[in-house]
This record gives structure tokens, sequence and C-alpha cells, in this order.
């Protein structure tokens, strides 16, 4: 990732993340959104084509779909058929319940990339997180969108509960023709409150970063550039992206740094009423957002591969940004061999 | 760099204009490509209609290149992005 041309700032995001929707079927207890109920102002058919329409106008190459589930919107494939018209690829993150023959059939598009969460390999271990039955309708999902040849993932969170089941969600994601994607866990949404019950421990981490070591072809869109080792760089970002690549929408409209930090302080303005231009431009929410240093960081022998970490996590567990990242691999190291620090 | 040749971006590779030149992105991955051009080349250009000799003798005028430097450059720069999978040339003959 070139920082030099990142940081002489982009004319639009390259990728949008885009909350259609808070209504969900599934209740799963570290929803980053705490989807549910549909709520009250979530963008309407027309105010949602006016929102691609802005993404088009500005070159936004990329939309990352999610919610709440974004097909439980009855408008939701001609909301990416019109995306797809305009050229923009739409990566769909979906609980899969929702998804047969038909729908896999209407997502049949080369601009159309679906990952389906999964927290474990087995029914047992994933439904205990995400609901009875939702392991078999994600898999018969996978199975759907596979005999159509739609781009599929497995997207896990990366959990307590999950760690253990890395190497059999791999092995299910090969034998359904499908990649495997690993995601951080984020302290947002209902993360807040089960942040301790599911984060995992640094050891742990320690392991994972290990893991991804062996495993390149896991991909993990730019959640773990703070543990990634040497040999992942140029597999991804090395610096958070929000307000530099990135931004977010949420259902209502409002745009935020990134999906993690939906709190009312970052709301940076709302679609589609406001410039999408403007905003990224002009915004101060985001002008503050790009200035932000890590101080503390910047002495770290590891500061050129995560230049600080997640800014959200460092939000969320300490209540202000310009803090480290406390999942970091540095970090990490000294809490499992103290005299690496001392030294 | 064949002169009676157009450039088109291939299929999955879009691409638009920053302050440093252009910004490629490849649907297939890696995603990010910068081009730090500045204004020598514009997204339009792989749109097949302008040939690289075209291009050449718009860049030779408007900076005030000599022919060489400005074919070499934009052989390079073709060249470059060819070798990362970003765009294909066609023949018009």
């Amino acid at each position: 990732m070139s920082n030099q041309y990142v940081d002489m700032g982009l004319s639009a995001p390259v990728n949008v993340t885009w909350e259609v929707t808070y209504e969900c079927n599934l209740s799963c207890i570290h929803c980053l959104s705490d989807s549910g109920k549909k709520r009250p102002g979530e963008l309407t058919t027309g105010q949602c084509r006016r929102v691609i329409d802005q993404m088009s106008a500005n070159h936004v190459f990329q939309f990352s779909i999610g919610g709440g589930e974004p097909f439980v919107r009855r408008d939701f494939l001609d909301l990416m058929d019109y995306a797809h018209e305009k050229g923009i690829l739409t990566c769909i993150s979906t609980n899969g319940t929702l998804i047969d023959d038909d729908v896999a059939t209407r997502l049949d598009h080369k601009l159309v990339y679906i990952q389906v969460s999964l927290e474990a390999a087995s029914a047992a271990a994933n439904d205990a997180i995400r609901g009875p039955g939702s392991f078999a309708r994600a898999v018969k999902a996978l199975e759907c969108l596979k005999k159509r040849g739609v781009e599929v993932s497995i997207n896990t969170v990366l959990t307590k509960y999950s760690f253990p089941e890395l190497d059999a969600l791999q092995g299910l994601a090969d034998s359904l023709g499908a990649k495997f994607r690993v995601s951080r866990f984020r302290p947002s949404g209902r993360g807040k409150l089960a942040w301790s019950q599911l984060n995992v421990s640094k050891e742990q981490l320690l392991s994972f970063s290990d893991w991804l070591s062996d495993h390149r072809g896991v991909s993990t869109g730019d959640s773990f550039f703070s543990v990634s080792h040497e040999d992942r760089r140029g597999l991804g970002l090395n610096m958070c992206g929000a307000c530099k690549l990135t931004c977010c929408v949420s259902p209502q409209g409002y745009v935020y740094p990134c999906a993690f930090l939906q709190e009312p302080e970052f709301k940076a303005g709302i679609l589609p009423d406001d410039s999408l231009s403007s905003i990224w431009s002009e915004s101060p929410v985001f002008e503050s957002f790009r200035r932000l240093e890590i101080k503390s960081c910047e002495t770290c022998m590891r500061f050129d591969f995560c230049h600080g970490g997640c800014p959200a996590i460092a939000y969320h567990t300490q209540k202000r940004l310009g803090v480290p990242d406390p999942g970091c691999l540095a970090n990490c190291v000294q809490v499992k061999t103290p005299s690496l620090g001392a030294a | 760099m064949r002169s009676e040749v157009v450039y088109n971006l291939w299929d999955g590779v879009q691409v638009r204009r920053e302050k440093f030149g252009l910004l490629f992105y490849d649907y297939r991955g890696p995603r990010l490509h910068f081009l730090p051009s500045r204004d020598l080349l514009a997204p339009e250009f792989f749109q097949g209609r302008r040939t690289a000799a075209e291009l050449v003798e718009a860049i030779r005028s408007r900076k005030g290149l000599p022919q060489e430097t400005a074919s070499r450059l934009v052989t390079d720069i073709l060249g470059m992005l060819r070798e990362k999978g970003l765009i294909y040339e066609q023949s018009i003959c």
C-alpha cells in the first residue's frame, strides 16, 4: 500500500461500507451494529438510489454491503442491480439464511462477491453464537451460490470461540469451494456487551498471527495489520483506512469514518441530502481523523506495519482516540515474554 | 510501443483521476495500483479511442518535450500497466 499517495488525500473513498438496514432475522450476540428490528428513518428505495448515484459520480469503486441482514430489504436485489449498472463492485456480507436458488441466480453477476458469516464449522458451535438453524442455512446458501458460480467466502469473526475452529473452518471453506476470511472482533454494537466474554486473549492473538502466516490464502479484510508478520506485508493495508480510503454509511444515511465508530461524535454528514464529495473533503470529523497520530507508537519497531492499529478498538476500550490499539503484536509479545519488553 | 494500437482496461479494472495521477482498482486483486503520472494521462485514454502515437504527440506538444522523451515516457507507463495486468492493447489495423 502506497501511503505516500493516500496521505496526499484521495478525491473520494475507494470503498464505502454501507449498512443498508438494521433489520435482521438473527440476533448474534456479538453483532457490531446491534441489529434486530428495522428502525425509523432508514433510507427508502429512492434515497438509496440517490446514494448510489453519488457514489458513482465520485468514482467510488466498491460497496461493502452489510447491516443488519441486507436480504431482508425487499428492494435489495434491485438496488444491487442499480449499483452494478453503475459499475460498482458489491461485496455483500450476509448470514445466508435468505439465499436460495432464485436469489443466487439474481446474484450471478461479475460485480458480486458474497461473504457468508459462520463462527464455527459445526452446527452446535456456530448456532450457540448465531442462533438455531443458522449453520445449516448458511451452508445451503454457500452451496446455492457456488452452483451459480458466484464468488463466495466464509467470513468468521475471531473470538475465543472461533479461534479453535479456524482449521476446521478453512477445511469447510475448501470443501465448499469458498475462500476463507477472518475479521476482527470489535467492541461496537452488541459487541460492547460481549467484549470481555468473546475477545481473544493475547496468547491466542499471538498464535493467530503465526496461523495467518501459515495461511496466506486467508484474507483478513485489512482487520489484522496490527498483528501481521512481515510475510503478509503487501497483502493488504498497513494502516487504518478510515477517512483515507473508506467510510461508512448507516441505514439512515449518516456518514461515519468506519462501521465501528458509529457514535454521535463521529457523524460527518447525511446522505443523500449532503454531498458525498463535501463530506469527504470538508467534514471536520474526517479532517480531524486524518490528522490522528498515535504518538506513543511512533518509536515502536512495528510502527510501519500498523501505524498504531485500529482507532475504533482503542476508542471503545479506552474512550479516546490517539491511543494505541491494545491488540497489537508488540503488546502481545511483551505479555508473553516480559523480558523482551524490558530489554 | 506500437503506435497503431489503442489501450483498454481489462475486465474488472477501473481507473480514476487523483492528484498524483491515476488510481487503478482491480477487482481480481491486489486491488489498488497508484500511478504517479500527474497530468500526463487521463482515465479516458483507456477507453480505446486514442492511439499511443496520439498520446505521445499530445504530451509532446503540451509539455514541450522532445519526441523521444515523450515516447519513452508513454512506452514505460503503458508497459508497466500491461505488466501489472491492468490494460491490454488492441490493434486498430
